[in-house]
Order: structure tokens, then C-alpha cells, then sequence
């Protein structure tokens, strides 16, 4: 056996299995989808057929939804981006002990337990759609502010040197060379906000009022408080559908 | 004085373009750097040369402003510069992995430092243009990327991004370290001829005698952060004051000065190109004992057995190895002694 087909060989459980348990739920959950509300004990109504679910998606209702969940998530990744990269600066310069302790700062949201944390910011930040996205984008910091860190310190530190021999101040030092050396690494960061913020939950849960309801939990609201899991399955596509979205396009962007 | 006269006046600073007074800087514990007081004068080359770890590229970065000395001063064009950041020191260097911006241009990469320092717009396209012309970049090669540039290619971009500001002088750390042979020559001539056109005093860091002695007026011998000895090549390579200088310059014989006639307790050295045989003058004679011989391209190389020591000597050709023969040499070097700080 040639060596690209052991390969092969060797990658297909792996593949079938993530293959097929995607493509599977993902068709369990569009079949739901087209089935009405179930009346009984049952999630569905057995033998029904009904396009409701997905024509409600276009409803003023679900516009406001589908608008909020977009922009949570353009929101989570520019913000936490930002702040990233703010944070991944300072701490690029940094070397030993000190570097620890910056470390411990930005992986801060993530060493507490996420729901103690949230109750935290409930006091600090004002309850609607910028404390939910804010919420959103804080839990994303570290991820975001990790990704550039290595990609920084992967900037050979002999460039920023050779710019500031040629007269650049720090500013133009950091514009022009160290700015757009990382930037793969804030696409990245960007794309990672962008659908971590999609499938915004707990931010808008505990932070958001009544009109920030994101797609992830009006699903949670329909499944599980109304009972109407064929709704929630529609939602929930729409939701992969934006998030596959979003990473087809960073995708495009990579490879332009 | 705004950024942009200062940054691109043409530099003619009279005297000296570097100076450096009983500057120190310490790894830790270490002194990386003792001590070390230098001059360079403005036009002339000098190299700093020295086996690695000596200090040399540490000093180097001390001049650039890229460390901060523990004490003394940096001087140039005259002025104190020692707590000034690199941008405000208007001095060009070309780094030892060049440092070239990947993501620009070798046009962009040119034109970087003008427009860094606010040079005019009307003025950027016609010194890169002419500045990349001079170091024998085409047109088309400057539009490419570094990645797609050979080793030499890039090394010229790299000069011609250091010279092109015009700076007060041209600092260079190994700046031939990374290329074959036959492209060293070709960078050696190119930096010889672009330090002779421009008149820029050049300080250069090197690991390699050839490179310190074929370009410099003056070469600087380091070792353990400490100045050696300095002087021009001819002198430094003839008549080095010490068993350091003279290995690190070349092969080396370096006697006891009783087994050529001298007094005792001092030593001299022998060049081996200077060993003669069968000598019809010479300082000395020994009778020797051709131990082996090997041809080395431009010239043999043979190993003398003395009693327990061993000659190198180099010539058109040597008698087979068994051979006894005499050998003599017209120049004899005494050396003070010392071996190095």
C-alpha cells in the first residue's frame, strides 16, 4: 500500500466518525425541523410535514433575533480581539516572572468558573446588549490574546530593531511592521470571535434583557420553556448555517 | 532641527563619526562589554574582529542604540548619544540575519527608512531607484519580496536599505556571515566600493581575519569584551603585540625566542609564508623534518617536526614527508607577551 493511501486509511475512522456524526445530526435535527410541534409526549408530530418553522425565521421577530446574534458576534470578535491584542503586546515584551504574571491576568475569565465569573460581571457591567456582548467578548480574551501572544513572539525581534534603525518611532514601528506581520493572527482571532460570538449563550443569559435574545437561546427558550423543539431545530440550523458561514469566509480570505 | 532635515541631510560630519568612551555593559555578571574606548574617524572602515562571544556585536548594538550602556559614553557625529533610542541616531545597519521585512517589497523595503523620517514623496522613488541601481538590483528584482530573492540579493537590499537615508555611518554585524565563498568576494568589493563612493565612516563586526583585513583602514581586536590591540591590517598582522592578535589573524608559528637566536623568556612570531628553505639570509636556520605536506589551492602547506615542536609553512612546494631540510625565515616577529586581556 502506497503511503498517501495508508494515510488515508489511517485517517477514515476518524473522518467517518466526525463525517457522519455531523451530517446525521445535522439531518435529525432538519427533519425535526419539518415536522410540526409535537402535542403529546413526543418532540414532533409523527408524520406531519410543515415549512413553518423555517418561514417564521424571516418573521420580524426572528430578524431581531438573527440581527443581535450578528452582532453579539461581530462585537465578541472585534472586541476581544482589541483587547487581545493589547494585552498580547504587553506581554510580548515581557520575559520570566513578570510574563507570568500576565499570563495569569489574561487567563483570568477562564481560571474562575465561568457562570461565578459572570455573576461578577453582572455587577460591573449594565444589563442589555453591550453588557452580554462585552460578556461574550471577555470570556474570548484569552483565547484571543494566547493566539497573538505566539504569534508576536514569533516576529523576529530583529525587525522591529531594523525599523527603528531606519528612523520609524515606535508608533510607525508598530504600524508598519509588527501590525501587519500579525495580522493572520487577528484574522484568526477575529474568525474565532466572530462564531464563538454567534453562539453567544450565557452573555446575553445573564447580562442581556428581554429584547437580546441571541439565536442560542431562543432556541433554549423554545425547546425547553415552550416546548416547541421543531422551532428550536430551525433555529439552530440557522445558527450553523451563519457559523459555517463565517468560517467559508475566513477561509476565502486565507486562501486570496 | 525636525525629524526630516535631521534624518536625510547628507551626512558629512567632519572628525569622528563614532566614539565610544570607556563604555561598559554587563550580561548579568558578565562583562559582555569592559571598558572599551574607540574612534572611528568619519569616512574610514573599521572592523571589529574577534573569536564569537568576544563582545563585538554587543558593542555593535551599544553603538546602534539597541542596548544601553552600564556606563561610558556613545558619541556620534561629536554629539552624546548615549541615552538616545536607535531612530534618533541616524545610523544605518545591515543586521546579521539582515532583518529584511517580509511582508514589503525590496522596493518597499528601500524606501522604508525614508519615509520613516518623512523624506518628501517627490524625493523616495529616485533614491531607491538610484540607491538599488548602485547596489545591482534590477527593476524587476526589486518588486519581489525577500522570499523571492537569492542570499546575495537580499544582502544588497539590506545595504542599500541601510545606506540609502544616508545615514552618519554604516554599522555591519557579520553582514557576510550567511553566503558562499564566491558571494562573499562579490559583497566584500560591493561594501568596499559603496563605503569608498558614499565616504561613510563603516563599522563593521566580523568573525572572519579575510573579511577585517581585505576592507578595513583599521581593524579592532576583542576579546572577553575588551579592546586587544588595534591598528591597521598590514601592521596588526605583521607585528601584532600579542599571541591572540597574531593567531587571529592567520596561521601562525609562535616560538620560544631561544630556538631562533632571541633572548630568553620572549616569544616571536613566524609567518608561515615567510618560512623559506634551504635560506640564503634569513633570522634564523633549523634543520627540520617534513612531517606532511598537502596542496591547499593557492599554495602547499607543510608541517615541519622540531624536536617537539611543529612548523606550519606555506609555498610553491615541498620535499616529500621524511625529508630533512633546513629552513629559515626573512621576518621574525617578537611579541610583548601578553596573550590577551
Amino acid at each position: 500500500m502506497t503511503s498517501p493511501w495508508r494515510a488515508w486509511a489511517l485517517l477514515m475512522p476518524a473522518l467517518l466518525l466526525a463525517g457522519l456524526g455531523t451530517a446525521a445530526g445535522a439531518a435529525l435535527t432538519l427533519r425535526m425541523s419539518l415536522h410540526a410541534t409535537g402535542t403529546g409526549a413526543g418532540l414532533y408530530e409523527p408524520g406531519s410535514f410543515t415549512l413553518a418553522h423555517w418561514m417564521s425565521l424571516a418573521d420580524e421577530h426572528h430578524r431581531a433575533i438573527i440581527g443581535a446574534t450578528v452582532a453579539t458576534g461581530l462585537a465578541a470578535a472585534l472586541v476581544s480581539t482589541a483587547v487581545g491584542y493589547l494585552l498580547a503586546l504587553v506581554a510580548a515584551t515581557l520575559g520570566g516572572g513578570r510574563l507570568g504574571w500576565v499570563l495569569m491576568l489574561i487567563l483570568a475569565p477562564r481560571l474562575s468558573g465561568v457562570l461565578a465569573a459572570l455573576f461578577g460581571l453582572q455587577r460591573l457591567v449594565p444589563r442589555g446588549w453591550v453588557g452580554s456582548a462585552l460578556a461574550e467578548a471577555w470570556l474570548m480574551v484569552p483565547y484571543a490574546a494566547l493566539i497573538l501572544l505566539v504569534a508576536l513572539r514569533g516576529i523576529d525581534p530583529a525587525l522591529p530593531a531594523a525599523a527603528r534603525g531606519l528612523g520609524a518611532g515606535p508608533w510607525t514601528v508598530l504600524a508598519r511592521v509588527i501590525w501587519p506581520l500579525s495580522l493572520p493572527a487577528v484574522a484568526l482571532c477575529l474568525q474565532l470571535g466572530w462564531v464563538w460570538g454567534l453562539g453567544a449563550f450565557l452573555g446575553p443569559l445573564f447580562l442581556g434583557g428581554p429584547e437580546q435574545a441571541t439565536l442560542a437561546t431562543e432556541m433554549h427558550r423554545e425547546a425547553f420553556d415552550l416546548g416547541r423543539w421543531p422551532r428550536a431545530a430551525a433555529d439552530g440550523l440557522a445558527l450553523a448555517a451563519l457559523t459555517m458561514g463565517a468560517w467559508a469566509w475566513g477561509g476565502r480570505r486565507e486562501a486570496a | 532641527m525636525n525629524s526630516s532635515t535631521a534624518g536625510n541631510a547628507p551626512c558629512c560630519a567632519p572628525g569622528e563619526a563614532i566614539g565610544l568612551e570607556a563604555v561598559s555593559f554587563h550580561h548579568g555578571a558578565v562583562a559582555a562589554v569592559d571598558g572599551v574606548s574607540l574612534s572611528v574617524p568619519a569616512g574610514a572602515f573599521v572592523s571589529i574582529l574577534g573569536p564569537s562571544g568576544c563582545g563585538k556585536t554587543t558593542l555593535l548594538k551599544l553603538v546602534g542604540g539597541y542596548l544601553p550602556p552600564g556606563s561610558g559614553r556613545v558619541l556620534i557625529a561629536g554629539r552624546d548619544a548615549t541615552t538616545q533610542p536607535p531612530e534618533a541616531r541616524r545610523l544605518g545597519m545591515v543586521f546579521q540575519n539582515l532583518a529584511l521585512f517580509p511582508h514589503l517589497s525590496a522596493w518597499e523595503n528601500v524606501a522604508f527608512g525614508l519615509r520613516a523620517t518623512r523624506v518628501p514623496g517627490a524625493e523616495i522613488a529616485p533614491r531607491v531607484n538610484d540607491m538599488l541601481a548602485r547596489v545591482g538590483i534590477s527593476a524587476a528584482e526589486a518588486g519581489r519580496r525577500p522570499d523571492r530573492l537569492s542570499g546575495g540579493q537580499q544582502q544588497r537590499v539590506a545595504l542599500a536599505r541601510a545606506l540609502v537615508t544616508r545615514p552618519f555611518a554604516l554599522l555591519l554585524d557579520e553582514p557576510m556571515s550567511s553566503l558562499d565563498n564566491h558571494l562573499r568576494q562579490q559583497m566584500r568589493d560591493l561594501i568596499v566600493k559603496l563605503h569608498r563612493e558614499a565616504g561613510i565612516a563603516t563599522l563593521m563586526v566580523t568573525h572572519d581575519p579575510a573579511e577585517a583585513l581585505a576592507a578595513s583602514d583599521t581593524i579592532v581586536v576583542m576579546n572577553r569584551g575588551r579592546v586587544v590591540e588595534l591598528g591597521d591590517p598590514q601592521t596588526l598582522y605583521n607585528s601584532p603585540k600579542t599571541v591572540f592578535t597574531a593567531r587571529l589573524l592567520g596561521p601562525a608559528n609562535i616560538v620560544e625566542g631561544p630556538t631562533i637566536g632571541l633572548p630568553e623568556g620572549t616569544r616571536a612570531l613566524v609567518r608561515p609564508a615567510d618560512i623559506a628553505l634551504n635560506p640564503a639570509t634569513s633570522a634564523f636556520t633549523r634543520r627540520v623534518v617534513v612531517e606532511s605536506v598537502e596542496f591547499q589551492g593557492g599554495h602547499w602547506a607543510a608541517t615541519l617536526a622540531d624536536g617537539g615542536f611543529r612548523w606550519l609553512a606555506h609555498g610553491p612546494g615541498f620535499p616529500p614527508p621524511g625529508t630533512e631540510v633546513t629552513i629559515g625565515a626573512a621576518r621574525v616577529h617578537p611579541l610583548a607577551g601578553e596573550d590577551s586581556p
